[in-house]
């Protein structure tokens, strides 16, 4: 519990040193949305797996810059604990370019 | 002027602005906040008191403490002494010593830690005086309390270095991580100088408690790898100089980082202290337990000071007044509550505590929430409930890319936060949590949410 609390307030303090792009993705993503529920005859279900396409680019490719982004590289990873945090915050990448793709493709694929 | 007069006039204001916005950012990060709005406390109801509660000390665990007081204590007068206005990030002075960070990532405005409520008195404690339940401060006024938290972090001892000078840090080789972020930027310079060309370089460590104590390691791994980045490994020599009979107090540690250093050719010279420098000359002076010194020549010096407890606690009835810690001055605090031993209305938090593990932000990230409750306990009327184990952590960088997550406690035992942690492990995450998560970490204790 207490680690969960933690990493919830790493969340936050991060949010707060990076504070503008937050509010731009957030808003954008906010923009999007209502942008594709106003359009009526969005294909959410569509759109699906563009997102999931986005989702795996994303993260893949956040996985593989990463490591020098933050002055390391792969020969660093020492055990499967460096592997899968990787994951975990390339993945954090990928769902925020599929939150986006999300309503672009929706508005592009119409339900009917 | 009444005392009472600049003390008001020394509270500082809010702020207002700047704390609007970081309120409004809470929603902002969608999972932080969800989490961030309901503690994983029990939720309790603040306790009414009337208290005086003065906090000598605004580094991390006097502002963890004023924050935690100040939402858990309905009516309490917290006043905060200190004057420094810079907030600096100590945990980050090895990463700006060996050129991973710049310096402006380590300094934040002590202002926007503070909690509003609470009176910030800018002068220095120069007296404490724990008889009369007051403390004198350097500018003379006096200031009475009902309990006290001693937070004022400890003394480095430079002038025990015949010669040293820490103005010099960065010039003619010389290094020094601990005074202060530009000394930390300095010693980046000198140790960028110096594995331009490689040569000698002697890495040091007192005999004296340390904070951070595993800095010296760091330094000493982290300016190999420089050297390595250069070409210039193999001409030069790196020795590390210790004045005890070990490079680091956990054992299992202590063995781990000799035999990595023995793979990385660093010989260890045990019981060598540091005693005098020729800062111009660059030639440095060891001695022994016997008193046999010997001068060594070096291109580059890494100075770790001796530390003791500031003149303030070191001479007043706070300081231990026998055993192990009373040559340091150290706060005689009973290890597990962190409450004096000899004043039941006087707790200690971080560097100054004379406990027998401790003077990390980690210590303080994890005692200081046991103490303000400990605290809360006494100003109820309880006995204190809480027990700290003596918890510190240390990320031990091995390399640029990698480190150690070693934690640990009183006794020596080695403590993971997370089972799948393995502390001997060179670590791509370890490395991660000390580049980029630990300082946000840092400024939520700061905030009293951790």
């Amino acid at each position: 519990m207490y680690e969960i609390w933690l990493t919830l307030n790493i969340l936050f303090e991060l949010g707060l040193l990076y504070l503008p792009q937050v509010i731009i993705t957030a808003a954008l993503w906010i923009l999007l949305t209502i942008m594709a529920v106003k359009r009526g005859n969005a294909g959410w279900a569509k759109a699906l797996k563009p997102a999931l396409v986005v989702f795996v680019v994303v993260t893949a490719i956040t996985f593989f810059i990463t490591p020098g982004m933050t002055k390391s590289s792969f020969a660093n990873m020492g055990y499967w604990v460096d592997w899968g945090n990787l994951f975990l915050y390339a993945a954090a990448f990928g769902g925020v370019g599929a939150a986006l793709t999300w309503p672009i493709a929706a508005m592009m694929r119409p339900a009917r | 002027m009444t005392v009472k007069d600049t003390r008001t006039e020394a509270v500082q204001e809010v702020d207002a602005n700047r704390r609007r916005l970081l309120f409004g950012a809470s929603a902002l990060p969608v999972a932080a906040g969800i989490g961030l709005s309901a503690s994983p406390r029990k939720a309790q109801a603040a306790l009414k008191t009337n208290a005086r509660i003065v906090i000598a000390g605004s580094g991390l665990g006097g502002l963890a403490a004023a924050n935690r007081l100040a939402r858990e204590l309905d009516g309490a007068k917290i006043t905060i002494v200190d004057r420094k206005e810079i907030h600096n990030y100590q945990p980050g002075y090895t990463l700006v010593a060996t050129g991973v960070w710049p310096v402006e990532k380590v300094s934040d405005r002590n202002a926007d830690l503070i909690p509003s409520g609470v009176e910030w008195v800018k002068e220095m404690v120069a007296e404490f005086d724990p008889e009369a339940n007051a403390i004198v401060t350097d500018a003379g006024h006096r200031i009475e309390y009902d309990y006290l938290i001693v937070a004022t972090g400890l003394h480095m001892d430079f002038n025990l270095i015949e010669g040293m000078d820490v103005a010099a840090i960065g010039t003619n080789g010389l290094g020094c991580v601990y005074p202060s972020p530009e000394a930390a930027q300095a010693t980046w310079s000198a140790m960028d100088s110096f594995r331009q060309k490689g040569g000698k370089a002697l890495m040091t460590l007192p005999s004296t408690a340390l904070k951070c104590a595993g800095a010296p390691l760091k330094m000493t791994f982290m300016l190999v790898d420089r050297l390595k980045q250069a070409g210039t490994r193999d001409t030069s020599d790196v020795q590390f100089h210790s004045a005890l009979g070990n490079i680091f107090s956990v054992p299992r540690i202590n063995q781990e980082v000799l035999e990595r250093w023995a793979k990385l050719d660093i010989p260890v010279h045990f019981n060598s202290k540091l005693v005098a420098v020729d800062i111009g000359a660059r030639r440095a002076t060891f001695a022994s337990p016997e008193g046999e010194r010997s001068e060594l020549e070096y291109d580059f010096l890494h100075v770790v000071p001796p530390m003791r407890a500031p003149d303030s606690v070191k001479n007043s009835p706070l300081a231990w007044q026998e055993g192990g810690f009373a040559a340091g001055g150290w706060l005689e605090v009973d290890k597990d509550t962190l409450r004096h031993k000899r004043f039941p209305n006087v707790f200690g938090i971080g560097d100054i505590n004379g406990t027998p593990k401790g003077k990390t932000a980690a210590t303080v990230k994890k005692s200081t929430p046991m103490v303000v409750q400990n605290l809360i306990d006494v100003i109820a009327g309880r006995e204190p409930s809480q027990v700290f184990d003596g918890y510190t952590s240390c990320p031990l960088l091995v390399r640029e890319g990698a480190a150690l997550l070693i934690e640990f406690d009183y006794e020596n035992r080695l403590t993971p936060s997370l089972p799948a942690i393995d502390p001997l492990q060179d670590s791509y995450f370890a490395w991660v949590m000390k580049y980029r998560l630990l300082k946000p970490a840092y400024m939520a204790v700061a905030k009293g949410r951790v």
